[in-house]
């Protein structure tokens, strides 16, 4: 693994593996906690873990049944 | 004034409730990082992509960090424009088709205040995500590609933060108008994509067009030397802005009456 070798500056790389992982851990924490979503549940797991930051995003926006 | 800071409060409350303010920011932050970081390893992502034939060299030109940091407002002019106009879409058009903003009517309540407390969360909503992002996107230019000229950022950093402004007024106005969310994304994508096309493409004519402020923004970070003046289309942009507020004001009165 030559990637690991190069001079990478990792302590600049970790900051956004960090937010891109807190979005999808709030995100599934949202999603578990709900009682309701549009559509069901495992499909939005898979989406928030699979697409990178947009699928949390997605969840937010079209995903969450406001319960106002 | 107190019903402002009242209702102000409740949608600060509820952008919070609805995660909001946790991933608005965040994924600004992120936009604004990627941008220096993709750049300065380009020839290494192109290099382990594969597909070269044996013996061809690349050899790039890295950017200079003012340029970096043009590419980072418009890398939010297409993603960011598209994040913001999706979180606020639904702030008056929600609450009307869920009868919230019935049973608040009910009251005798201003309906100045309550437009004004979502127009100034907005603001705050989005104040807050660009400025994160930017300044990520300066740090990072800074400690990856080179220096950045710190006047020149500041001020497009602050015309570019008008133009955001003026896309969320659009989108809250197009909320007190529209009820399906699509058409509100819809409707003020196109408008707020149109007006910054036509800004490249017949500059002369869209001199005062909010939709130069983008493009303004951009020259000022890589040639500051010979800049451009942006006062018309700034001041034309204050009065959109308010328009777009009294006209949305107007709006939640009518609709509140037809129910």
């Amino acid at each position: 693994m030559d990637i690991m070798n190069s001079s990478i500056p990792w302590n600049l790389i970790m900051p956004i593996i960090v937010l891109q992982l807190i979005l999808a851990v709030v995100a599934l924490v949202s999603l578990y906690k709900a009682e309701a979503t549009r559509g069901p549940k495992w499909l939005w797991v898979i989406i928030i873990l699979c697409v990178n930051i947009l699928g949390s995003v997605a969840y937010f926006v079209f995903g969450r049944k406001d319960a106002s | 004034m107190r019903q402002f800071l009242l209702f102000f409060r409740k949608e600060m409350l509820e952008m919070g409730r609805s995660y909001k303010w946790l991933w608005v920011p965040i994924v600004f932050l992120i936009l604004g990082i990627m941008q220096p970081v993709v750049t300065r390893f380009l020839p290494e992502i192109i290099e382990s992509a594969g597909n070269m034939p044996e013996g061809m060299t690349i050899t790039m030109e890295i950017p200079t960090g003012t340029e970096v940091m043009a590419q980072t407002l418009s890398q939010y002019n297409s993603v960011g424009l598209m994040i913001l106009v999706l979180s606020i879409m639904t702030m008056i058009s929600g609450e009307r088709q869920s009868g919230v903003s019935q049973m608040i009517f009910a009251k005798p309540v201003s309906f100045v205040s309550y437009v004004a407390a979502k127009w100034a969360s907005m603001l705050s909503l989005v104040t807050v995500s660009f400025v994160l992002g930017y300044a990520g996107a300066w740090y990072y230019t800074v400690q990856m590609i080179g220096s950045v000229e710190t006047g020149a950022a500041i001020k497009a950093g602050l015309l570019y933060l008008l133009w955001l402004w003026f896309a969320g007024s659009l989108t809250l106005l197009l909320s007190s108008l529209l009820n399906s969310a699509a058409g509100i994304a819809f409707v003020s994508l196109a408008v707020v994509i149109l007006l910054s096309i036509a800004s490249q493409w017949l500059p002369s004519f869209t001199a005062y067009s909010p939709g130069s402020l983008p493009q303004i923004s951009m020259q000022w970070l890589q040639a500051s030397d010979k800049s451009t003046s942006a006062l018309g289309a700034v001041i034309l942009c204050l009065i959109c802005i308010m328009f777009f507020f009294m006209i949305a004001v107007y709006q939640v009165k009518i609709k509140k009456s037809k129910f």
